[in-house]
């Protein structure tokens, strides 16, 4: 196994942070130089919410996303960003899988508007999600390795 | 409902057209601040929803009182067998003025004529006989055909993914928006919001 203390271990751990890192920046950038409202669409059509709470994500998320993003990216408060990246995403993947698996031919809402949900979407929201998870557990290890 | 969008087919004019539709197929005054372009597909069952349930909402809040200019857009998937061929019918319709009642017609019996293929006898409905004459030799008329590729091609160009998108334009911003299970109420906010601006 790969020690978290080698070379390799680490420019992993950054390849996927600054990569992640500037997926969110990209969602969030996307999303914010669009009108809410464009955004609340793609949420509503998931049908999960009730409007107030599709008004109220589709404001603050992009930001949510910005934040983490950065970061990400800069390395700051890692494991916890890691781990806000993990619940985002699962929570994203979770709610694609569910729409695909019941037919809803609706938007993922990802990267804006356009972009159908198929097995291209959730192959490429699951392979986020698992560099995820995979960043979260090396920022774990790499803390316990160092303390 | 759809009183309402009969109501409106008095301003259904060509006063001048959205660039690369046919002027038969806009409504509104077009010095409207807002322009919103759907592009659809008479086949597309998200399309049908979009026509008969947000299209005459959006009309009486917005296109009837001047604040939006409507134009409609032929977008026919190929993955639709009938669909080019309802599209034609509507654009020919278009041109002697009765775009609305045939797209009405052709929305209203769309599980019918898309099992059977039987859509030129959902587009005649709408039609009194002197206009299913004009309508069905316009149908295969080379200009109106080549209107109805040229809508296509513009909905390339924006780009369309899916149908119905509607493209909301205010001065030089253009929002491409899904109108797949579209929520009127963000509609109706959005519209409210960019005219603010």
């Amino acid at each position: 196994m790969i020690s978290p203390r080698s070379n390799t271990f680490r420019a992993a751990a950054l390849l996927l942070r600054v990569l992640l890192g500037g997926i969110f920046i990209y969602a969030a950038w996307i999303k914010l130089r669009t009108p809410w409202e464009v955004f609340a669409m793609s949420i509503d059509s998931y049908q999960i919410l009730p409007v107030r709470a599709v008004e109220l994500v589709a404001r603050t998320l992009p930001w949510f996303e910005l934040l983490v993003g950065i970061l990400l990216v800069t390395g700051l408060g890692l494991r916890s960003a890691a781990i806000a990246t993990s619940l985002l995403l699962g929570v994203f993947f979770g709610l694609m899988v569910r729409a695909y698996a019941t037919g809803q031919q609706i938007n993922c809402g990802c990267f804006g508007p356009g972009e159908l949900i198929s097995w291209k979407t959730l192959l490429r929201d699951g392979s986020l999600l698992a560099g995820s998870l995979a960043l979260t557990w090396m920022a774990f290890v790499r803390r316990r390795a160092a303390g | 409902m759809r009183v309402c969008v009969f109501a409106v087919a008095a301003l259904w004019m060509g006063w001048a057209a959205a660039p690369g539709v046919d002027p038969g197929k806009v409504i509104g005054t077009p010095s409207a601040p807002i322009t919103v372009e759907v592009f659809s597909d008479f086949e597309c069952p998200a399309c049908k929803t979009f026509h008969e349930n947000v299209l005459p909402e959006l009309m009486r809040d917005y296109v009837i009182p001047g604040k939006v200019f409507l134009a409609s857009f032929e977008f026919p998937l190929p993955m639709h067998r009938y669909s080019r061929q309802a599209a034609d019918y509507a654009v020919a319709a278009a041109r002697i003025g009765e775009y609305l009642p045939v797209a009405d017609a052709l929305f209203r019996e769309q599980q019918s004529w898309s099992a059977s293929g039987k859509v030129w006898e959902a587009a005649a409905g709408a039609l009194n006989p002197a206009q299913r004459k004009r309508v069905q030799a316009l149908a295969t008329d080379p200009g109106v055909l080549a209107e109805v590729q040229n809508e296509i091609g513009v909905g390339q160009r924006v780009p369309i993914n899916e149908t119905p998108t509607i493209v909301v334009i205010r001065g030089s911003r253009s929002i491409p928006i899904s109108g797949r299970l579209i929520r009127y109420e963000l509609l109706k906010q959005l519209l409210d919001d960019l005219a603010k601006k």
